[in-house]
């Protein structure tokens, strides 16, 4: 439920073309990402402890060196910032009281059919620490570091019974900054902003040590890191989101925010990456999202459109069908707590014809009813 | 099993008519069987309610922790987490960091309310836990909102019993003392647990908060560690794989061991207290054996004939020995039943006493709801059962040996327990009880001892007497009779002077009782008058001042060190003791390390000294020590030599240069200089200081300014030191004076059926003497005299037995047990005040009995 909350503040944001003018502060007082920022890497892969929410974001496709078995893997951690006014004690290093971390990690083995996923939270401290000069988490079950000596980011993932999968990310593309002047929106909000990098497409290569097992793999994955200070309105029900890779080399990102009324909210979109990182997008108004299939969870008893035809209308090339079809049915997230479930997984693309185009990633959320309560 | 069958068959067809016939002496003999059952098995239960709750927070929040990482010290740096590595995120378990203390709540006037235990825990780590939501923890309205926690610095949580004893509401402030200082904090939230295994005395709060509150920044208790499948918690494979997988990566000074361990450890700790109540509550049942032998043998003459026409008419004698084992086993279980009974009361009135004395000595305890377990049940019925068969037997095996033609032809024979009159089967004894003192002492789990030989020469002398006091009182009344003039008083000295088996048991039953007594006297007496004298020459200063409201010897706490230097800066104070005291580990179980001013006390701190410093030659490379008596018995350093110590920085080695008596704890100390302990513990926080006031000071006065400027700490004055140190002896000997008088009831209800037996058994010299002329008021006399005769045998057997019990006790029990030597005192004032009682008692309960059988025999 309240890990719900991050996941939506955390959620792929909307950037219309109409400018506005950002506040310097948020109205609990942490900083607005401001417009025209150009990043300073490596520090801004780091944690921004000024701002109230951060999250860094991996998924992707993997497959054993024998080509025998497929994976898909989430690691996800969030930062969210406390109420600065009412924390008094000093933060001796052990035990903060300014920073509240969340793990989420999940690996689909798509051949056993099995779905391992872990939740914890943490305060800052001695089992979660992100440093504010360069990419170095270490927030539970998770640890990831910039490689040393090139491009590329090195995650190590924990999940239970000594289950741990390690890998190493390389790009094969620019950091792809999303929004108008370096500003993602939100909302209607002038403070709802953020800034939001990604990276579309990255090498992974690493081991997953299953079942006391060694097994070495590769595949590909997505990154992303969005840093804001704001919440989303009310009214909304929860998101569908998708990044997908297709074959030919270029990715879209795609995603509608789900309103009581069950449509799609205007700030809804979808991106297309090209070859070289540029990117085009339209809004609520230039796509639909129509669910084809669903599957039921017999944890939750919630029941996801896990088979999703996204139709949209590129600016250059028209109209464009993907179809995403889950790879494995049970991908649901529970949690600690059920009513926290969501539903995130690998998919594979189709095109119009039914001939598969690529691979992707999907997020579910917010069919558990109440969520958009909870964001009031 | 045709024999069982007959048997039963007597039992319902004769021996119910009998004890129908005596219905008050057998509802006594039940009586007493109830009363020796139940105290030891209310004991049991009290001491066990009274010393399991040892707060682990998770027992009591969110159900059971599996395993525990401490360090030797119980004391952990915060700095350890960071070298826990890939420990720390393992999604197979979870790391809950505590720090606990203690605290004392403060009332409206602001004098101190109740001690409570603060528990400092990570509240967002909980969110985590397997099985929070499961364990009926309620948060209530604050459960959706558990991040907002984040930075609470100025909240507790507190369970409802506590509040609703202390009177708080939720978003009321709570003031108390802590480390030292008044702190006032806002009760967040009531917590409704429905699982009883919440502790009364338990306060929660923020950890960085509680170490705030504790002076403590920067430390840690423990680290409990809990599984992350509580499924699996009874599979012992996938917890030592857990367990191992956790060791592979500690730091070097770190242990990681099952939660269970814990409790062991605890009770291992007050073994040797439990150990000596359990001794002490089995003598109930001892005497009370040695009464149902006693009625049964009565009842065995009373049915001499009856047993007669059975043989005639062919029973057999084995049929007929069953029989009154059966009765033995029918009383033996009735009153077990009912001693079960007996035992929960007991257990529901003790368990308060037995947990302020484990509180005074050992750790902070509340005590736990009793509860009854089916091996209570079990034991209880087996020791009633088997006591009382053991009973049976003699006067069952008298019974088959009744000759009818004799009895039936001259109406009478009673041949007694020959073993009765036998002189040696006692001196056997005493000189086997005198053997097993060479018996070495039994170690115990926590590094404490079990003087074996002494409870087992103990036991022998106790038999030795009881079996040899008959021939006392044949002697007794012997030499009384010569002085007697009144044919009352030649009449009972002549019954005594015969000297019959129920005489001589009446009296060996009392003596058991008395023995005891008189050596418990002799020990409490003896421990009050040593600690007067340590206290006359240790506690010299004007002044002694601690944290408020901790009074536990097991509870080091401690003052904040800020308010400690500042105290210390008062003008009037010509020099400050200052003590530090920690935990460390010896090789076995555990010790307590000290810190203080060598220079000082090996000069000018006046101590009851065993060795004076500089007598013993410290061994090179060890630290010089000043060590207490028990420490050096202990360890085995009376005559010198080095041990080493499990510190928070690792292995230390300490060597005597002298040994003091201290009677503040059984576990031992060794002082180290101040710098030393600092640098070792890598604590700052004194445990308590005396101060020694300039010349012409007002100590009173001081006292008060002092008072006003540090309202959380406890100032006294030596008088006021003593007093309360002395209220915390006479609590641990509470439970031990209840054993006693339990004893003695019973002794003498076994004293009012002893003689009734013996007056139904003299009927027809009774009857002979009326008709003589003997009048109703001379009989009820003589029956006095009888009783009190007994009674003043009982004495004269049981304090000659009871002196050598007190020797025993002070100078083999407790020093083997406790490792301290007290000097021995005789209350020769109490001694004759009992006696007194004693013969004034038997006098009654003869009187009683006559009046009794004259009534039924008009």
């Amino acid at each position: 439920m309240n890990v719900s909350i991050l996941i939506l503040l955390s959620c792929p944001l909307l950037a219309f073309a109409e400018w506005i003018e950002t506040p310097a502060q948020s109205s609990k007082g942490h900083l607005v990402p401001a417009p025209d920022y150009a990043p300073n890497f490596p520090r801004d892969h780091g944690s921004h402890p000024e701002y109230g929410i951060e999250w860094w974001y991996w998924v992707g496709h993997l497959q054993s060196a024998d080509e025998q078995k497929t994976f898909g893997f989430q690691f996800t951690v969030f930062r969210i910032a406390g109420d600065a006014e009412k924390a008094e004690n000093q933060f001796d290093g052990f035990f903060g009281n300014q920073n509240l971390f969340l793990v989420h990690s999940a690996l689909s083995d798509l051949e056993s059919g099995e779905y391992l996923h872990l939740e914890r939270v943490y305060r800052e401290g001695w089992q979660a620490r992100a440093s504010s000069q360069t990419l170095n988490l270490s927030v539970g079950g998770i640890q990831a570091h910039l490689l040393s000596g090139e491009e590329g980011q090195r995650v190590v993932a924990r999940y239970k019974e000594a289950n741990r999968l390690e890998l190493s990310f390389r790009p094969t593309k620019p950091l792809v900054p999303f929004g108008d002047r370096g500003l993602s929106r939100k909302g209607a909000d002038p403070a709802a902003v953020s800034w939001y990098w990604s990276y579309t497409r990255l090498q992974a290569e690493g081991i997953l040590i299953r079942d006391g097992v060694e097994i070495p793999v590769k595949g590909t994955a997505w990154m992303d890191h969005e840093i804001s200070s704001s919440q989303l309105g009310g009214g909304l029900e929860g998101w569908d989101w998708t990044c997908m890779q297709l074959d030919d080399g270029t990715e879209i990102k795609a995603y509608r925010l789900r309103t009581g009324a069950g449509e799609s909210d205007p700030w809804s979109a979808v991106y297309w990456i090209d070859g070289e990182g540029g990117t085009e997008r339209v809004y609520a108004d230039g796509f639909s999202w129509e669910a084809e299939d669903s599957w039921t969870s017999p944890n939750t008893g919630l029941e996801y459109p896990t088979s999703v035809k996204v139709t949209a209308e590129h600016p250059v090339r028209g109209k464009q069908i993907f179809r995403l079809r889950p790879l494995l049915d049970g991908q649901e997230f529970t949690g600690n707590r059920s009513d926290n479930a969501y539903w995130e997984g690998a998919c594979e693309v189709l095109n119009e014809r039914g001939d598969r185009i690529g691979k992707a990633y999907l997020e579910l959320a917010g069919y558990g009813g109440g969520l958009g309560a909870r964001l009031n | 099993m045709l024999y069982l069958r007959l048997a039963a068959l007597i039992l319902v067809r004769t021996t119910v008519r009998h004890w129908r016939e005596k219905i008050g002496s057998y509802l006594l003999l039940l009586a007493i069987v109830a009363v020796g059952v139940g105290a030891f098995n209310g004991i049991r239960q009290a001491s066990r309610s009274a010393s399991a709750n040892f707060g682990l927070f998770n027992q009591a929040i969110s159900g059971q922790s599996d395993f525990l990482i401490e360090s030797p010290t119980k004391t952990l740096s915060a700095d350890v987490l960071y070298s826990l590595g890939p420990l720390s995120g393992d999604p197979d378990w979870h790391l809950v960091p505590v720090i606990e203390g203690s605290i004392t709540s403060l009332d409206g006037d602001g004098e101190p309310q109740q001690q409570l235990r603060l528990v400092g825990l990570d509240l967002m780590g909980l969110a985590n836990l397997p099985n929070l939501s499961e364990a009926k923890f309620d948060f209530g309205e604050d459960e959706l909102t558990w991040y907002d926690w984040l930075g609470s610095e100025n909240s507790v949580w507190i369970g409802r019993k506590t509040a609703e004893k202390l009177g708080f509401d939720e978003g009321e402030a709570i003031k108390f003392i802590a480390s030292g200082r008044m702190r006032e904090m806002v009760v967040r939230k009531i917590i409704g647990v429905e699982s009883s295994s919440f502790p009364d005395d338990l306060v929660i709060a923020d950890l960085p908060t509680a170490q705030l509150l504790l002076s403590r920044p920067n430390e840690l208790s423990r680290i409990e560690v809990i599984i992350d499948r509580p499924e699996l918690r009874e599979n012992v494979d996938y917890l030592e794989t857990i367990k191992s997988r956790i060791a592979r990566y500690l730091p070097e000074n770190l242990a990681v061991q099952p939660t269970q361990n814990r409790a062991a450890d605890r009770a291992a700790i007050t073994a040797a207290f439990r150990l000596n109540l359990t001794i002490l509550s089995l003598i109930a049942i001892l005497v009370g054996a040695y009464l149902i032998l006693q009625a049964l043998d009565a009842a065995v003459v009373r049915r001499r004939s009856e047993v007669a026409t059975l043989i005639s008419l062919g029973v057999s004698r084995g049929v007929l020995f069953l029989t009154f084992l059966l009765e033995s086993a029918v009383i033996g279980s009735i009153g077990s039943v009912i001693g079960i009974g007996v035992g929960w009361l007991f257990a529901y009135l003790s368990a308060q006493m037995l947990a302020d004395t484990v509180n005074a000595l050992y750790f902070a305890t509340t005590i736990e709801a009793i509860s009854l377990t089916w091996m209570d049940c079990v034991f209880g019925l087996c020791l009633g059962f088997s006591f009382t068969l053991l009973a049976g037997w003699l006067p069952a095996r008298d019974a088959m040996q009744t000759p009818p033609a004799q009895v039936l032809s001259r109406g009478d024979w009673s041949p007694g327990f020959s073993w009765l009159r036998n002189r040696w089967i006692g001196t056997v004894l005493l000189v086997l009880g005198s053997l097993l003192l060479l018996l070495p002492p039994f170690p115990l789990e926590a590094g404490g001892k079990m003087a074996v030989g002494g409870f087992l020469a103990a036991g022998c002398w106790i038999l030795g007497a009881a079996l040899l006091s008959g021939h006392l009182l044949v002697g007794l009344a012997g030499l009384l009779r010569s002085f007697s003039s009144s044919p009352t008083s030649r009449l009972a000295c002549s019954r005594l002077h015969d000297g019959s088996s129920r005489h001589r048991l009446a009296v060996a039953g009392l003596v058991v009782a008395v023995g005891m007594v008189t050596g418990m006297f002799q020990m409490v007496d003896s421990f009050r008058g040593t600690i007067e004298q340590w206290f006359n020459v240790r506690f010299q200063a004007e002044l002694y001042i601690s944290e408020r409201g901790v009074t536990g010897a097991g509870t080091i706490n401690g003052i904040d060190p800020s308010v400690m230097s500042e105290l210390v800066q008062d003008e009037t104070i010509a020099y400050a003791d200052i003590v530090y005291v920690s935990y460390a580990n010896p090789p076995e179980g555990i010790t307590v390390l000290s810190g203080v001013d060598m220079e000082a006390w090996s000069t000018t701190i006046r101590q009851l000294w065993l060795k004076p410093p500089g007598s013993l030659e410290p061994v090179e490379g060890s630290e010089p020590a000043l060590i207490s008596e028990t420490f050096a018995r202990r360890f085995g350093l009376l005559e010198g030599g080095s041990i080493e110590l499990e510190t928070t920085t690792g292995k230390k080695s300490v060597s005597p240069i002298g040994i003091y008596s201290d009677y503040g704890n059984e576990f031992g100390t060794a002082a180290v200089d101040i710098s030393t302990w600092k640098e070792w513990t890598q604590s700052e926080r004194p445990i308590n200081v005396s101060l020694y006031l300039n010349e012409g000071s007002d100590i009173n006065g001081v006292r008060d300014r002092l008072r006003l400027s540090y309202p959380g700490l406890d100032v006294r004055n030596a008088a006021e030191l003593r007093g309360v140190a002395l209220d915390i002896f006479e609590q641990t000997f509470k439970a031990t004076s209840a054993l006693n008088g339990i004893g003695l009831v019973v002794a003498f209800a076994g004293l009012l059926l002893g003689l009734l037996a013996i007056f139904d058994e003299s009927s027809r010299t009774w009857l002979t003497l009326r008709h003589l002329g003997f009048s109703k008021n001379q009989f009820l006399l003589s029956a006095g005299l009888e009783g009190a005769g007994i009674g003043l045998g009982a004495w004269i057997s049981g304090s000659l037995v009871g002196l050598a019990l007190g020797w025993l006790l002070i100078f083999v029990i407790n020093v083997q047990s406790f490792g301290w030597t007290l000097r021995w005192q005789v209350p020769m004032a109490d001694f004759l005040t009992f006696g007194s009682l004693l013969v004034i008692a038997g006098f009654l309960s003869g009187l009683l009995a006559a009046t009794y059988w004259s009534h039924k025999n008009k």
